[in-house]
C-alpha cells in the first residue's frame, strides 16, 4: 500500500535482490573475472609527460620478447567521442584510442599483449619511446588565455573540422527575460563565485575488457559499461567490424558512478591487440591507472541571484568555467545541464547564462553521479542560504517561497527539453525533514564560541529520471524490454540495460511481477547481450527504473493482453474480465474469471496448451522512449560538529526525504541516499585530485593511499540517519515511480556545506572544506 | 618512467620465496643471500613496495612460521611480543588491552581489520615509517626491541633503533624476532591519539603519551609522535619540562611552546607543514588531558 493509496502486491515490499546473494559472497562474476582459453594479458604503455609529442617509438624488444604490440600506427585513425548518447550534431569528437600526441599523463600511447600479466609488463617496460615535451596547462583559467598552448588544432563536430580557439572545447548561452530589470527590481543582489574539486569516481570495479576474436572477423567483448549497444556502436565506428558481429556482453558492475557511461579506453585497446594476436586478450586496469582514465568535471561558477525583501527572487545571472580535462566525454550536453540544473531549483523571472568547457592537459573529465548537479545545487544552495539571512527570512521558507515544483515547466535536462511539473513533494519533505532534524533549535550562525561548534544545514535538490522529452532533442533516450513466458509458468526478462549496482533490474523484475500477477521468483532476469536485446541507451540520467522500467511495464501489458487473449479462449470467458493472480504454492500465476468458479487455469499450463495447439510462444517485445523527465526530489537536513582546534568536521545525525514516486524497492532505495550522503559528503569536505605542478602528474599519482573516500566509519550511526520518503504519483512513470540514483546525492553537499557555515558563522566559496581551509577560516575571522 | 613500472597489483620480476621454521634457518637464508634477500611478515608494506618498484629482491623469507617469533608471553615486569605476532592478536588479547592499552589503543587504530589480519608488529618497526603507529606508542612505553643475528642476539632500546625513513639499525643478515615492552608504573594513565583524513588513514599526525601523578605532581611523563619528522620522535625535552611538576595550565603551556621546536614537519599531500605545527600542539594537548583522566584507574 502506498501513501497515494494505490495498493500494491510486490511494489515497495521489501524483497531480497535476485542477485544479493551472489554479491554479498563473492560469487558474483564482473568483467575481470573472466578467463577464455588461450588468453593473453594486456598492459598499456602510458604517457609520463602532460603534454608532449612522440618523435619515435622503439617496440622490436618487446616484440623479441614475444609480445604482440601495437602503437597508434596499428589503429584506424579515426577521430570520435567515446559517448554516443548525443546526436552526430551535438558530438564532438575529439579522441584516438592510442595516440602520438598525449595530452595528460596517462594517456595511451602503445599496448602489449603477453602470456602473462608480468610477462606483458616486462614487454611494456622495454619500450622505448623518444618524446618533444611540449608546455602543459594546468589551470582551465589560465588555459583560456590567449598564446598560451593549444591542445587541439581541430576537432569534429559530427562530421565537420571546427577550429579550437583558446582552449575552448565548447560553448553554450542561453537567456530568458530582461535580466537588467530583473537585477533592478530586487532588494538584494548578491555576486560570489564559487569553485569546486576533480573528484575520482573511486568504483570498487576498475576498468576492464576481455576481448575474443571470432572467426567470422567479429568480435566478443565483456566489459566494464554502462551501455552495450553503444560499446557496440563505437567500435563499429573505430574499426569498421559490422554492428552484427560484435557482441557485447551484459555484466553485473561493481558500482561506476558515470564513468563507464562511455566506452573505456580499454576496450578499443583490448580490440585492436585481440585482432592483431588472433587470440582472447585482457586487459584489466590497475588502480592507479584507473585514476589516471576518469574524474569528475570541475567548475568555477561566478552566480549573481537578485531577490526582493519578501523573499521572491528576481533575476539571476551564472558564468560557469569547467575544467574538461584533455578530452570530450560530454562536456557540451553538460553545459546544457548545468543551467538546466540552475534553473529548475528555483524560479528565476529572468536569467542569462553562459557556460565554457575548457581543456587542460588533465585526465578528461566524465560524468560522476549527479552530472554537475552535486556542484551546481551546492552553488544555489550556498547563495540561498545567505540571501535569506540578507532579507531576514528563514532560509527554509524562502525555498518553500521560490521553488520549481507542480505545475511550472522544468526545464531538467537543458533549454532544450522542457516539460512540466505533475508531481512533486518538495514541501513536506521540507516540513517533515525540518521537524525531524529539529529545524527551529538550530543555532545562529557563528554564536558559538567552544571547541566543538554544532551546525545544521539544508540542502535540496533533484534530477531528473531520465533525458526523456516530448520531442526527439539531441540526446537520445529510449530502452527496449523482451518478455517470453516460459512452459512453466517462468516468464524470461530480456533487456540490455545495465545493473550499476543500485537494483535496476530487480525493479523492473518487480513491475514485471506486479503488472503480470505473478510470484517476484518467477521473473528471471536472463543474461543479455547485443545480439539478443532491443536497443537501451545507457543506465545514467537515474533512468534506469523510470525507462527502463517503463518498457518493462509495457512489456509486461502486452504478454498480459496475450495471456488474457489465449486463457479467454480456453476458458470460454472474455479477456477483459480475467484476472491473474499469483500462487505462491505452485510459484506461479493463475488467470481466472472473477467471481467464477472453476474458471481458472495457471499460466504453465495455459503456455503448455499454447505450444500444443501450436498458438505459439505467448512474448512481446517493446522500445520505449519516456515522453517526459520528470524530477525526483530530494533534502539533506545535516548536523555537523566542527572541531575547531583541528578543523575535522564530523556529520553527527543526517534526516534525508525524497519523493521517487512511488517507492518499488525501499530498502534499496535507502541504501541510494546513505551512499549519496557519503559521496556528498566527499565532495564536501574531503576530495580532489591536485596536480603537482611539476610532473603535470596527478600529485597522489593514481594511489588511493593518497585519494581519501569516507567509508562508513565516517558516516554517522546508522540510528542517526533517518531516510523517509514521502510518495507521490508520476503519471508518466512506471506504476507512479520515477528515479533515484542522482538525487539521492545532488543536494548532500549543499546540506553538509551549509551546515558547517551556521556552526561557524563562516561561508566557504571553495570546495573540499578541508581542515587546513577551515583553520585558515578561523583565523582570518579571529 | 615511473608511471608505466609502478602500481599495487603486477610483481614483474622473479624471485625465490623461503618459509623457513626455525629462526636458525633463517638466519642461514639471510646470510647467504645478503642484501638480495628481504624479511616477509604480514607484508602489508612490503608488497606494496615490491609493486611499487621501491625494492626488488631476489629472496624472500617468509618468518610467519617461526613459532617462536608469534609467541606473545609475559616476562619479568613485562610483555614480550614475538615479531610475527599479528597486530588483530594484539587487538584481541585481554592482557595486552589490561596491561598496556597504550599499545592496544594504537593497534587498533592501524588500517582495517583485513590489514590487522595479515600485519604484524615487528613489520611495523622495521619499515620505520615516520608515521608509524605501533612504533609511536612502543617509544612512550619505553619499549626494546630483540635482535638475532650470526653473531647472536641483543637487545637495544627502540628509541636508537630508528634511523630515518625506511631505515633501522638492521643489518641484511639480521632479524628483529620481538619486543620487551615494560608495564608503565602502577597507577599511569595513557593516551593514543591519531589524526588522519578519514578513519581509514595514515596519521597525518599522531601522539601517544603516558602519565602518572602523585598529588598532583607528574611523577612519569613519556610522550612520543610520529608523522612530524623523519622518524618516530620521543620528546624528551617536553617530559622533562613537566615533570616533578604540576599540570597547570602554565606548565600546559610552556610545554606547548616547546613543540613547535622539537618537531620537523614537512608538507605533503596528507597535510601541510603549518597544519601539522599546528595540530601537534592541539593532539598534546589532547592526550596529555586524556592520560590524566585515565591515570590511577586500574594497575595501567
Ligand atoms: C591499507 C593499509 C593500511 C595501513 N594502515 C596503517 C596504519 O594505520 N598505521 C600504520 O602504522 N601502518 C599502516 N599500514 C602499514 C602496515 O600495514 C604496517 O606498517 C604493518 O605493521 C607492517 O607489518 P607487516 O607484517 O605487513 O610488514 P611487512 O610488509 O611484511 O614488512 C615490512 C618491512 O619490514 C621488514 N621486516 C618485517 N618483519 C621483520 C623482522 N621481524 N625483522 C626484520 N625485518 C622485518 C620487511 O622486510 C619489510 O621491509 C597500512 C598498510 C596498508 C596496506
Amino acid at each position: 500500500m502506498s501513501m497515494s493509496g494505490k495498493s500494491f502486491r510486490v511494489l515497495g515490499e521489501r524483497t531480497a535482490r535476485k542477485d544479493g546473494l551472489a554479491r554479498v559472497r563473492g560469487l558474483e562474476r564482473y568483467a575481470s573475472d573472466y578467463y577464455l582459453r588461450n588468453m593473453l594479458h594486456a598492459r598499456v604503455l602510458k604517457s609520463p609527460y602532460p603534454h608532449a609529442r612522440v618523435r619515435s617509438i622503439d617496440v622490436s624488444e618487446a616484440e623479441g620478447l614475444g609480445a604482440t604490440v601495437i602503437t597508434f600506427r596499428d589503429i584506424p585513425r579515426v577521430r570520435f567521442c567515446p559517448r554516443l548518447v548525443s546526436t552526430p550534431e551535438a558530438t564532438y569528437k575529439d579522441w584516438l584510442v592510442l595516440t602520438d600526441r598525449p595530452l595528460y599523463v596517462g594517456e595511451p600511447i602503445a599496448a602489449v599483449a603477453a602470456e602473462s600479466e608480468e610477462e606483458a609488463q616486462r614487454a611494456l617496460e622495454s619500450i622505448r619511446v623518444e618524446y618533444e615535451v611540449l608546455e602543459p596547462i594546468l589551470d582551465p583559467l589560465d588555459s583560456m588565455r590567449p598564446g598560451g598552448p593549444q591542445l587541439h588544432e581541430t576537432i569534429l563536430l559530427g562530421d565537420e573540422e571546427v577550429r579550437v580557439e583558446g582552449n575552448l572545447a565548447c560553448r553554450l548561452e542561453v537567456a530568458e527575460g530582461d535580466v537588467e530589470k530583473g537585477f533592478g527590481e530586487a532588494d538584494v543582489v548578491l555576486e560570489r563565485e564559487y569553485r569546486t574539486s576533480r573528484r575520482y569516481h573511486s568504483q570498487l570495479e576498475v576498468k576492464s575488457a576481455l576481448v575474443n576474436p571470432e572467426p567470422d572477423g567479429g568480435v566478443s567483448i565483456w566489459c566494464t559499461t554502462q551501455t552495450i549497444h553503444n560499446t557496440r556502436l563505437l567500435i563499429h565506428e573505430i574499426f569498421g567490424i559490422p554492428t552484427s558481429r560484435i557482441r557485447v556482453y551484459r555484466l553485473p558492475l561493481g558500482g561506476s558512478f558515470g564513468s563507464s557511461i562511455h566506452t573505456n579506453l580499454v576496450v578499443p585497446i583490448a580490440v585492436a591487440l585481440a585482432l592483431k594476436a588472433g587470440r582472447p586478450v585482457k586487459l584489466a586496469y590497475t588502480r592507479e591507472e584507473d585514476m589516471h582514465d576518469h574524474s569528475s568535471y570541475q567548475m568555477i561558477f561566478r552566480l549573481k541571484l537578485g531577490a526582493k525583501r519578501d523573499g521572491r527572487l528576481t533575476a539571476g545571472e551564472l558564468d560557469m568555467v569547467m575544467d574538461i580535462g584533455a578530452h570530450q566525454v560530454q562536456a557540451y550536453p553538460l553545459l546544457g545541464c548545468v543551467v538546466g540544473w540552475w534553473v529548475s531549483l528555483y524560479k528565476l523571472p529572468s536569467k542569462r547564462y553562459r557556460g565554457r568547457a575548457i581543456y587542460t592537459n588533465k585526465v578528461p573529465s566524465c560524468a560522476m553521479r549527479g552530472y554537475g548537479n552535486p556542484q551546481t545545487t551546492w552553488m544555489v544552495e550556498s547563495m540561498v542560504d545567505e540571501l535569506a539571512e540578507a532579507v531576514g527570512m528563514d532560509p527554509l521558507e524562502f525555498r518553500l517561497k521560490n521553488y520549481v515544483g507542480k505545475g511550472d515547466i522544468f526545464w531538467g535536462q537543458g533549454p532544450t527539453v522542457k516539460s512540466v511539473i505533475e508531481s512533486c513533494g518538495v514541501e513536506e519533505i521540507l516540513r517533515r525533514g525540518a521537524e525531524l532534524i529539529g529545524w527551529d533549535k538550530r543555532p545562529k550562525p557563528g554564536e558559538q564560541r567552544g571547541r566543538y561548534r554544532r551546525g545544521i544545514g539544508l540542502g535540496r535538490g533533484f534530477h531528473t529520471s531520465s533525458a526523456g522529452a516530448a520531442v526527439p532533442g539531441t540526446v537520445v533516450d529510449y530502452s527496449g524490454a523482451i518478455l517470453k513466458v516460459n512452459e512453466d509458468g517462468t516468464i524470461d526478462y530480456i533487456t540490455a540495460m545495465v545493473d550499476q549496482g543500485g537494483g535496476s533490474l530487480e525493479a523492473h523484475a518487480k513491475i514485471i511481477a506486479e503488472e503480470l500477477g505473478v510470484p517476484l521468483e518467477v521473473v528471471n532476469i536472463v543474461a543479455a547481450d547485443t545480439q539478443t536485446t532491443l536497443y537501451d541507451v545507457c543506465t545514467h540520467a537515474s533512468r534506469g527504473v523510470y525507462a527502463g522500467g517503463g518498457a518493462a511495464l509495457r512489456a509486461a501489458r502486452e504478454v498480459k493482453g496475450k495471456l488474457l487473449e489465449l486463457a479467454a479462449r480456453v476458458l470460454d470467458a472474455y479477456p477483459h474480465a480475467l484476472e491473474i493472480r499469483p500462487d505462491e504454492e505452485l510459484g506461479q500465476g493463475i488467470i481466472y474469471a472473477r467471481g467464477v468458479e472453476g474458471k481458472e487455469i495457471t499460466i504453465g499450463d495455459l503456455t503448455t496448451m499454447a505450444r500444443h495447439k501450436n498458438w505459439g510462444t505467448i512474448a512481446s517485445a517493446v522500445s520505449f522512449r519516456p515522453g517526459s523527465c520528470p524530477p525526483h526530489f530530494t533534502a539533506f537536513f545535516a548536523e555537523v560538529e566542527v572541531d575547531t582546534s583541528t578543523g575535522r568536521v564530523r556529520p553527527v545525525r543526517v534526516v534525508a526525504g525524497a519523493d521517487i514516486g512511488t517507492v518499488i524497492n525501499p530498502d534499496l532505495a535507502e541504501g541510494q541516499i546513505h551512499g549519496g550522503f557519503a559521496m556528498g559528503w566527499g565532495l564536501a569536505v574531503l576530495e580532489d585530485t591536485p596536480y603537482d605542478p611539476e610532473t603535470g602528474d596527478l600529485l597522489c599519482r593514481g594511489y588511493i593511499t593518497d585519494y581519501k573516500v569516507p567509508t562508513a566509519a565516517d558516516m554517522p550511526d546508522v540510528e542517526d540517519f533517518k531516510v523517509f520518503f514521502v510518495e507521490t504519483h508520476e503519471p508518466t512513470g512506471p506504476f507512479g515511480a520515477k528515479g533515484l540514483g542522482e538525487a539521492a546525492k545532488n543536494p548532500a553537499a549543499a546540506a553538509v556545506a551549509n551546515a558547517i557555515s551556521n556552526a561557524l558563522g563562516v561561508r566557504f566559496y571553495e570546495l573540499p572544506i578541508t581542515p587546513d581551509r577551515i583553520l585558515k577560516a578561523l583565523r582570518e575571522k579571529g | 618512467m615511473e608511471i608505466n613500472r609502478v602500481n599495487t597489483r603486477i610483481i614483474p620480476f622473479r624471485f625465490e620465496y623461503h618459509s623457513p621454521s626455525s629462526l636458525g634457518e633463517a638466519l642461514t637464508i639471510l646470510s647467504r643471500y645478503g642484501s638480495e634477500a628481504r624479511i616477509l611478515a604480514g607484508g602489508t608494506d612490503l608488497l606494496v613496495d615490491m609493486k611499487q618498484r621501491l625494492v626488488e629482491p631476489r629472496h624472500l623469507v617468509d618468518i610467519k612460521r617461526i613459532p617462536e617469533l608469534r609467541l606473545l608471553r609475559e616476562d619479568v615486569g613485562g610483555f614480550i611480543i614475538g615479531s610475527a605476532v599479528k597486530l588483530r592478536e594484539l587487538e584481541r588479547s585481554e592482557a595486552i588491552k589490561g596491561r598496556l592499552p597504550l599499545l592496544h589503543e594504537a593497534v587498533s587504530s592501524m588500517g582495517s581489520v583485513q590489514v590487522r589480519n595479515m600485519a604484524t608488529l615487528g613489520g611495523n618497526l622495521c619499515r620505520a615509517s615516520p608515521s608509524a603507529d605501533a612504533a609511536v606508542a612502543l617509544l612512550a612505553l619505553e619499549a626494546e626491541v630483540l635482535i638475532a643475528g650470526p653473531t647472536g642476539a641483543k637487545r637495544v632500546p627502540l628509541e636508537g633503533f630508528f634511523l630515518g625513513p625506511r631505515a633501522t639499525l638492521l643489518r641484511p643478515d639480521e632479524i628483529l624476532t620481538g619486543v620487551y615492552v615494560p608495564y608503565p608504573p602502577e597507577g599511569a594513565g595513557s593516551a593514543f591519539i591519531k589524526l588522519g583524513r578519514t578513519s581509514l588513514d595514515l596519521a597525518i599526525v599522531n601522539i601517544a603519551a603516558a602519565l602518572k601523578l602523585r598529588g598532583g605532581i607528574v611523577e612519569h611523563c613519556r610522550i612520543a609522535m610520529g608523522a612530524v619528522a623523519p622518524k618516530p620522535l620521543r620528546l624528551r625535552n617536553i617530559e622533562s619540562l613537566l615533570s616533578g611538576r604540576e599540570l597547570t595550565p602554565e606548565a600546559l603551556e610552556e610545554a606547548l611552546g616547546m613543540v613547535e621546536a622539537s618537531i620537523k614537519p614537512i608538507t605533503d599531500i596528507r597535510a601541510t607543514a603549518e597544519y601539522r605545527r599546528e595540530v601537534s600542539k592541539v593532539l598534546l594537548r589532547d592526550a596529555l588531558k586524556t592520560a590524566t583522566e585515565r591515570c590511577g584507574g586500574r594497575r595501567s
